[in-house]
């Protein structure tokens, strides 16, 4: 069994210590340079990856911390697509500033490799990267440019295949994709988006691909996306327990992420509570291929019960190996 | 004859350097909580100056004794605790409440009557009392405590509700609860529309509803069985695609529609004429006796300038549009 965490981090720390909130504010005052800014971000990406290997976990990303939300790399790397206005991220008191697409798009690069091979080298634990999925991205994106939606998803695509050529050198092992979108609509037609992503996952890529469904019931999904080449799946069983008794009965032929710790609460999970939903799951599954993680990014949750999720993880894995 | 497209405000403003001073000697124990509330007097006092000046019709207080509008009531209730800061956006944090047990009012009986009657003895004008619903401070706050999400919606409508009473008590004649969480889970549309009718049950004031970042889509045509009186949604931040949405289905006659025409969360400036464009287009679905005009949200993460120049705009483009089409 091996444990994981899923995008963002609080980028602000329980007690004292580098402060990205602060340090923000400072700067819009004209009491940091640009490179005191981009320093306190790279020490608070130390802290992340630094409790990523206290807590013995087997992949981190950098908790996101210079990201102003899930779209930002994406955006600056895309030419024709900008930040536009702040968008509910579904249903949480939480905003992102919504892709809006002004022409075609095209890969320009360069931030995210960046921003992936400082993690990669920063972090003793293997780092991997989420960005938002296709779906969800044209869900919370804005055309102002494509004639239909399926060019704008071709071109998404490619871009998007793009993207994670560039990364594959950069040093991370996994490129996630978050699909809130079709956790959250199981109308979307299930054809279209396993061609979709049939399409992204090229088999000449080295870099490990997996899809997250948080925020909503997977099942619908499991047959078409279990038939994809990703490496994993990541659930959400606080979302939608009754997945738990589904991967307790089918074995997937990829690894299962089962989303446990719940990433928008506060109250902590009881080890042996979480032990008894994993048990049958891993016999179903073979321990070498179940992970456990939080159901989606810890930014949601404030830092010190952010920290002991993370820390409630080692728990867990040193009961269950227990 | 009366007057028509009627202008208000939302809700918060911006605290002025003074006040931000003020808060945060406060909570470092270096000035009295008399100290802090001549301060927020003061800055309350701007507000209504700033209202004054513009000709606005409805007045708001401006929000000046609260950091949030649901850890405000989370700090005076019982049955709450506070959270170290969580993001909502860009570096904007809040201290998101936790509830730990049976949330009731304590000693906050008509906690927030005293900063309503401060600032209506500020003006003639009308000024709105201002309450979160029950359904947002449930959604905003962690609950480690009740088994599911309706038994704290329902306790929390009942609290909100003497809240209500309490502010038509002293005479509020315009009594605003804001629910812009409503649309996160349309599942979940009765229940917030349940917990608003506890709210409202038996209230003579006008009752207002104001809703912003909302996913529409999913939750009309039922948000029109919402029992308030007026329905306020924000509309400039995505371009006044909400009208063409609100164009589907005819405008129910017993509401009225407050809409949102400068966006809250970018710096520029909008134009007069683009402002103008958006009420005139509102105008082709909703009856002029049922149009209202106010910023899409409260005003407090914009600058104090920002603030002004964004309703002296939307004042301007409102008069424009009454003397154009012979409107008192």
């Amino acid at each position: 069994m091996k444990t994981t965490v899923m995008g963002s981090y609080p980028k602000i720390p329980a007690g004292s210590g580098p402060n990205v909130r602060s340090a923000i504010q400072r700067f819009e005052k004209g009491l940091l340079t640009p490179s005191q800014l981009f320093d306190t971000y790279s020490q608070v990406i130390g802290r992340v990856v630094d409790l990523a290997a206290e807590a013995q976990l087997d992949r981190t990303t950098d908790g996101q911390i210079r990201w102003y939300d899930l779209f930002d790399p994406v955006v600056r790397d895309l030419d024709n697509v900008q930040s536009a206005g702040l968008i509910r991220l579904f249903d949480n008191n939480f905003y992102v500033r919504h892709p809006l697409i002004t022409g075609r798009l095209q890969y320009q690069g360069g931030t995210l490799a960046a921003w992936s091979r400082e993690a990669a080298k920063r972090s003793p634990v293997p780092v991997k990267v989420a960005l938002p999925g296709l779906f969800t991205f044209l869900e919370l994106a804005e055309d102002k440019s494509y004639a239909n939606q399926d060019a704008l998803l071709a071109d998404l695509i490619d871009v998007m295949r793009l993207t994670v050529k560039h990364l594959e050198d950069t040093g991370i092992v996994e490129l996630q994709w978050d699909e809130p979108a079709l956790a959250r609509n199981a109308t979307l037609s299930q054809n279209q988006v396993e061609e979709a992503y049939r399409a992204l996952l090229d088999p000449g890529i080295s870099l490990e691909q997996s899809i997250a469904l948080y925020w909503g019931k997977s099942s619908p999904w499991l047959e078409r996306l279990s038939a994809l080449p990703f490496s994993r799946i990541y659930f959400d069983a606080i979302s939608d327990p009754s997945i738990l008794d589904v991967l307790s009965q089918t074995a997937l032929p990829m690894d299962v992420g089962v989303g446990l710790l719940d990433a928008r609460n506060v109250r902590l999970e009881e080890p042996r509570e979480v032990l008894h939903h994993l048990e049958p799951i891993i016999r179903r599954q073979g321990a070498s291929k179940v992970w456990i993680h939080p159901n989606c990014g810890l930014e949601f949750l404030p830092p010190d019960r952010a920290e002991q999720k993370v820390r409630l993880l080692k728990d867990i894995k040193t009961l269950i190996n227990a | 004859m009366a007057k028509h497209l009627l202008t208000t405000s939302v809700g918060s403003f911006p605290k002025p350097g003074k006040l931000i001073t003020a808060r945060s000697q406060f909570r470092r124990g270096q000035i009295s909580l008399e100290q802090l509330q001549q301060a927020e007097e003061e800055a309350t006092r701007q507000v209504i100056a700033l209202q004054e000046e513009l000709g606005i019709d409805i007045f708001v207080h401006g929000e000046m004794e609260r950091g949030d509008m649901v850890a405000y009531f989370a700090e005076n209730w019982q049955g709450f605790s506070e959270s170290l800061p969580v993001r909502s956006y860009g570096n904007r944090y809040y201290r998101k409440p936790i509830v730990e047990n049976v949330v009731a009012l304590g000693d906050s009986v008509g906690l927030t009557v005293k900063s309503w009657q401060k600032a209506s003895q500020m003006t003639n004008k009308p000024v709105k009392g201002m309450l979160t619903g029950p359904y947002t401070i449930c959604d905003w706050s962690f609950n480690a405590y009740y088994p599911d999400r309706r038994s704290l919606v329902m306790d929390l409508a009942h609290l909100v509700h003497e809240e209500a009473v309490a502010l038509e008590n002293a005479g509020a004649q315009y009594i605003q609860i804001d629910e812009p969480a409503i649309s996160t889970r349309p599942e979940e549309l009765d229940l917030a529309i349940e917990a608003m009718a506890i709210v409202t049950k038996g209230l003579r004031a006008k009752t207002i509803s104001h809703i912003c970042y909302g996913d529409f889509e999913t939750i009309l045509p039922g948000l029109f069985d919402l029992p308030v009186d007026q329905l306020d949604l924000e509309a400039a931040n995505q371009h006044f695609a909400l009208l063409d949405l609100l164009g589907r289905y005819r405008w129910p006659k017993s509401k009225e529609l407050a809409l949102g025409v400068v966006d809250v969360h970018t710096h520029r400036i909008e134009s007069v004429d683009e402002v103008k464009a958006g009420i005139r287009r509102a105008l082709e679905i909703v009856p002029l006796d049922n149009l209202l005009i106010d910023p899409d949200c409260g005003l407090k993460t914009r600058t104090w300038e920002e603030a002004e120049q964004k309703l002296r705009v939307m004042a301007q483009a409102v008069q424009e549009v009454r003397e154009e089409d012979g409107l008192q």
